[in-house]
Parts: structure tokens; sequence; C-alpha cells
């Protein structure tokens, strides 16, 4: 089984300043497998996840998702792949308020290749995945998001990473507002949805129970060598 | 692109009420500033339109600008008037098209007589070398016969063949009773002082003035007015007259002419020298307000970048979201600026609605309260470089929070 993610060397600074600094000399996570990695807060989860979708760019070291360095790339590539191969789940979901949940779930396809052929399918795609988490047509297809529920939400936020068939999913601790029944039908959800497509998934959390969802664990302070 | 657009129209209307209080402030800002335009042009049209008929203006010796505004506006009076055989020795000059007197002094109602000859109807040209037409009837046949202009007729309710007395001197309570006058032609609105005259022949003041001395009527006993002959009836004095010369060349000969004649003080004014004069004391007032407007127009767009930058701030989840999506720094930039194009946008269509309809209840207002005559032209071609400049400078002053927005997403992810 070959690498989904692969990260050697990797050294990272807020704007040269010595006050943050994340060294990260080897990290690799399987196609497929579903990852979890622990941190306190501030020990930069945040941060190596907008590395590795290519939202910030290292001082030195090489990512390699899908068998790409996605460090060499230039910015505009950089945005490129990261809308074709990256989902990413927010903390808190972050959805937009003053779109449709269909159009939020269909975000990712708009700054593709959402053209007019493939539109119908990604439509028919939306609307089948979320039967699936159980949205229906109604729910999806209000004016406005702001009138959803947590629950709701959580789909909504796991249909957009999913939507664009990505290669690798990236959640940042989605699950720290929830109560522990939210937490529970998001995380059975997450590890459907990851299934079926087939996606490898990490996701960053400081909370070490969720461990028994995830095929492996790994803790960012040990590996790391921030300071 | 389309979906750009689309996200901004959705992420403003999700901002109604701040977005709404902008568009309110730059749409007044444009009203304000084409209504003052429009006014400021109009005042001009209406002003210099009534210079098109002649070269130089004669009367007596007085300001010029006074003469001009008495003799082309019937604003103000004369104070003296000017002889007969002067009118007639100037007349003689072979570098002479053609002259026409003009006799001012009596009133009715509101509105100023003035008596002219037949030749005035025929040569008085406005704004594009349009002439005079008349709505009804025609020129006066008898010496007892009037011709009135479209406000006159407008507002004391009119009609051909209504009897008229005619006041002595403005705003007098002693009436010219003895010699009701007939009208006998309205004229077409013009948009010119001349729609607020009641125009007769110089016979017809002559022979109204025969029993009058200083102001006052002899109170002798009348005579009727058959018995003038038309020896009696010839004018012993004119208040100016309008002269048009063979070629303009000679203006300055002509003008320095008069001003030397010996027999009487007598003026040549030039009136589109003289009106550039007096215009240039009323710009004064145009300029100013045309430049508050245009501060006003200033502090909207400060507005427009305002709330733009208020908002960046708790949109930077917003943006971060569509940056992980796929969205590059430069995409997040147009975004900002679509939304000041479509908020300057709405306000440019809101004001010019706005200010049409304006224009439809205060056009008319204007014309009768100020004698400032505007014509509804739909969209002229500067008021649309006007637009576009607009839209250009809403969209260049949105830059600077938009670059904001810029730096902001080169770091801003999950
Ligand atoms: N935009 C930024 N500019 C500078 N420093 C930042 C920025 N974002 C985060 N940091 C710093 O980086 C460190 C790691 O933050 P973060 O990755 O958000 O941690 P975590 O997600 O594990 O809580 C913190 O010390 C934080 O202050
Ligand atoms: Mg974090």
């Amino acid at each position: 089984m070959s690498n989904a993610l692969e990260i050697n060397n990797l050294l990272f600074k807020w704007n040269n300043e010595d006050n943050f600094l994340l060294k990260i000399n080897k990290l690799s996570i399987k196609n497929n497998n579903k990852v979890i990695m622990f941190g306190e807060s501030g020990s930069g989860k945040s941060t190596l996840l907008n590395l590795i979708s290519g939202i910030l760019s290292p001082i030195s070291g090489t990512i390699i998702i899908k068998n790409k360095k996605i460090t060499q790339f230039t910015p505009n590539k950089k945005d490129a792949f990261r809308a074709n191969n990256i989902g990413v789940i927010f903390q808190q979901f972050n959805i937009l308020d003053y779109i449709s949940p269909l159009q939020n779930i269909l975000l990712p396809c708009f700054f593709t290749n959402f053209k007019k052929k493939n539109k119908k399918y990604f439509y028919d795609r939306a609307f089948e995945l979320a039967h699936k988490l159980g949205l229906n047509k109604n729910i999806l297809l209000q004016t406005n998001s702001n009138k959803l529920s947590v629950g709701q939400k959580q789909r909504v936020a796991i249909l957009r990473s999913v939507i664009n068939k990505p290669f690798l999913i990236l959640a940042d601790e989605p699950t720290s507002a929830l109560d522990n029944k939210n937490k529970e039908n998001f995380l059975d959800l997450l590890m459907t949805i990851c299934e079926t497509e087939k996606v490898t998934l990490l996701m960053v959390s400081h909370d070490t129970s969720l461990k028994k969802y995830f095929n492996s664990f790994i803790n960012l302070e040990k590996i790391s060598h921030s300071k | 692109m389309k979906i750009l657009i689309n996200l901004a129209y959705q992420s403003l209307l999700s901002r109604k009420i701040t977005v709404f209080l902008t568009i309110i402030s730059l749409t007044v800002s444009i009203v304000l500033f084409l209504s003052i335009d429009t006014l400021r042009l109009g005042a001009k049209k209406s002003f210099f339109g009534n210079v098109k008929s002649g070269d130089i203006i004669l009367g007596s010796r007085s300001g010029e600008i006074q003469l001009l505004l008495y003799s082309l506006f019937q604003i103000g009076s004369p104070t003296n008037n000017i002889s007969w055989e002067s009118f007639q020795e100037i007349s003689k000059k072979p570098e002479i098209d053609w002259i026409i007197p003009i006799s001012l002094g009596d009133s009715h109602k509101q509105f100023r007589v003035m008596g002219t000859t037949k030749e005035y109807f025929d040569r008085f040209s406005y704004r594009k070398n349009q002439k005079l037409k008349y709505q009804e009837g025609t020129y006066f046949e008898n010496t007892f016969d009037v011709v009135i202009g479209n406000d006159v007729a407008k507002m004391l309710n009119y009609k051909l063949e209504d009897s008229i007395i005619i006041a002595h001197g403005i705003a007098s309570q002693s009436l010219h009773d003895e010699f009701p006058f007939k009208i006998k032609g309205i004229l077409n609105k013009t948009g010119t002082s001349i729609d607020r005259l009641v125009l007769v022949s110089l016979e017809a003041l002559e022979a109204i003035h025969k029993d009058w001395k200083t102001g006052s009527k002899i109170p002798t006993k009348i005579n009727s007015k058959k018995n003038y002959t038309e020896q009696d009836l010839i004018p012993k004095e004119i208040t100016a007259a309008i002269i048009k010369l063979k070629s303009p060349i000679t203006i300055f000969k002509i003008q320095r002419e008069i001003n030397d004649y010996e027999f009487e003080p007598l003026q040549a004014i030039i009136p589109g020298i003289v009106l550039t004069k007096l215009w240039q004391v009323v710009s004064v007032t145009e300029n100013i307000m045309l430049s508050i407007s245009a501060m006003v127009i200033v502090s909207a767009l400060i507005g427009l970048i305002a709330i733009l930058y208020s908002t960046l701030n708790n949109r930077r989840k917003e943006m971060a979201l569509l940056r992980i999506v796929g969205a590059s720094p430069k995409t997040i930039f147009s975004l900002l600026l679509i939304e000041a194009l479509i908020i300057s946008f709405l306000s440019i269509i809101i004001a010019i609605l706005f200010s049409q309809f304006l224009n439809l209840i205060l056009f008319p207002i204007l014309d009768q309260k100020f004698g400032i005559y505007l014509e509804n032209k739909f969209l002229l071609l500067k008021d649309l470089y006007f637009f576009v400049i607009i839209l250009f400078t809403s969209v260049f002053v949105s830059i600077f929070p938009a670059l904001q927005a810029y730096k902001n997403s080169i770091n801003d992810g999950i």
C-alpha cells in the first residue's frame, strides 16, 4: 500500500519569527487510512493542515500528496490541486449563511471544473449523498443556510468536503464544539462516507477519546520539535 | 466569474441594511450632483438662449449689465430712454442689416408689456436658431391688438380675442383703461423671457400715453382712439434697440460710433460679451455648488470603502473557506471589487430613475417660479461619462479594502 501523504524534513515559521516553529522530520499516512492527530491547543495542528492544503508554504522540506510534490507547485497550481484533491472540514463547519445548503455543498465544484456537461452529475451526486446522510431536497433547497440545526450543519460540512471526489480529507477539530451525541453522529457519518468514497482522512483534535474511530493516531508533540 | 458575481450578490443581499444604506447615500449624492448640473446647464441655456438674435444692443448710457438685463430679459428698469431721432439716425448706418426698437415701461398684472415692431417676431431667434411660432392667432393687425407669451396665456387663462387692460408703469394702480387691447396671438413656449411678455406695437404705446404726462393722467377730455393719425403715433422715445450687422467684422466699429454719438448719451453693448461677464459672477456660486456635490459623492465613496473594510474581519472565515475550496487570493480580491461594482451600479440605476422622477416634478416648478425652462432629455452623453467615472472611482477606491482581503487570505486557511 502506498502513501497518501508523505512529509519530509518540514520546517515552518510564521513570518520568520522565532516565537513558533513547526519541524517535522518524517510523517506518512497510508492510502485509505483514517488517522487522527492529537496535539494541545497552540501546538500547530491547524498550521500543519494549512501547510498540507497548500495555503501556507514551508521554509524547507517536502510535502507529497498523491505522489505529487505539492511544495514545488506554483501558488496557482496549489490552489487548483487543493480544489481538486483535498476536502476540508472546518472547526464549527464554516457554513456560508447567505447561500443555500445545496450551494454550500457544491461550493468546491464552483471553483473547479463545473462545466455544463458535469454540472448535472455533481447536482445528482449532491442529492444522492445528502439522501444517504438523511438530508432531503427541501432542506438542501432552502434559500439560506442560517436555519440549519447543528446536526444538519455537520452533514453539509461532510458533504462539502467530499463532493469533489477528493483524495484526502482534512478535518480541523470538527467535534470540539459538539455535545456527545452529535459528536458520535458526526464521526459515524464521516467514517461511513470515507469508507464508501475511499478517501484518506486526517483529522486533528485534542480529544484523545476519539481514538477508537480511527485506524491509527499520531501525537503531533512527539513528532514535531515545536517550542 | 458568474459564480463570483452570484456569490458577491448573495453576500450583499445577506447584509441588506448596511448595503442598502450605502446605496442610498451613493444614490442621493449622485442625484444631487446630477440635479445641480442640470440646473446649472439649464440656467445657462435659458440665459444665453436669448442672445442669438442681435449683434449689438443700443440703449441709453447706463450700466452695461443693466442694459443687457432690461433689453433681453426684461429684468429691472431703464433709467433713460433714447430719442426716436437718434434711433432713426443710427438706423441709417450702412453696416446695419436690421434694427428693431423695443419699448418697455408698462405692465399687465405680473407681466411686462413690451412695445416693438413686426420685425421683432420675424427676427427673434432662440436656442439653436429657433424662430418664434404662434400657438394660436397671429401678429397684431390693428393698433390695439396684443400678442402674448405662452406663460401669460397659461397663467391668466387667456384666449384669443380676450380684452385686456394695460397698467401704467410696473406694479401700478393706474390703468390705461380707456384703451382695452385685444389678444390677437399667443406664442409658443420658448423657454425664454418672451414667454412672460405682453407684446404690443410701438404705436399703441404712443397712443395710450398721449394724455399722460410724467406718470399721471391729464384729467382733460378723453380722446377717442380713432382720432389719431399715423403721424401722431410715431413714438417719441424708445427704450432700446437690437441691431444685427451685415458682417460681424464691423461690430467694434459700430459699437465705438454709437458710444461716441454726439447728440445724446448712447451706449452699445455686445450681448454675448456682457452676458459672459455676468455669467462669470453667477458661475462662482455654480462652481461652489458643484464642488459641494462632488464632495458629497466623495464622502459617499468613503462610506463605501468603510463598509467594505468593516466587514472584512467578520468575513475572514468566509474568505478562508473560499480559499480552501480553490479560490486564489486574486479571486478574493476580485470578489470585493465585484461587490463594490454591484453597489455603485445599483446606485447609478436608482439615481437615474430617481432623478428622472425628480425632473418630472421639478421642471414645471422651475419654469413657473424661476423662469428656468429645462427640456427633459433622458440621458446625455456627459451623464454617461459621469456614470462611468463613478463606476471606475468606486472600483478604484475599493482596491484598498480588496488588497487587505487579499493579504489576509494569503495566510488564512483552516
Ligand atoms: N496567522 C498567524 N500568524 C502568526 N502566528 C500564527 C498565525 N496563526 C497561528 N499562529 C501561531 O501558530 C501557533 C500554532 O497555532 P495553530 O496552528 O492554530 O495551533 P492549533 O491549531 O494546534 O491550536 C500558535 O502559537 C499561534 O499563535
Ligand atoms: Mg487549530
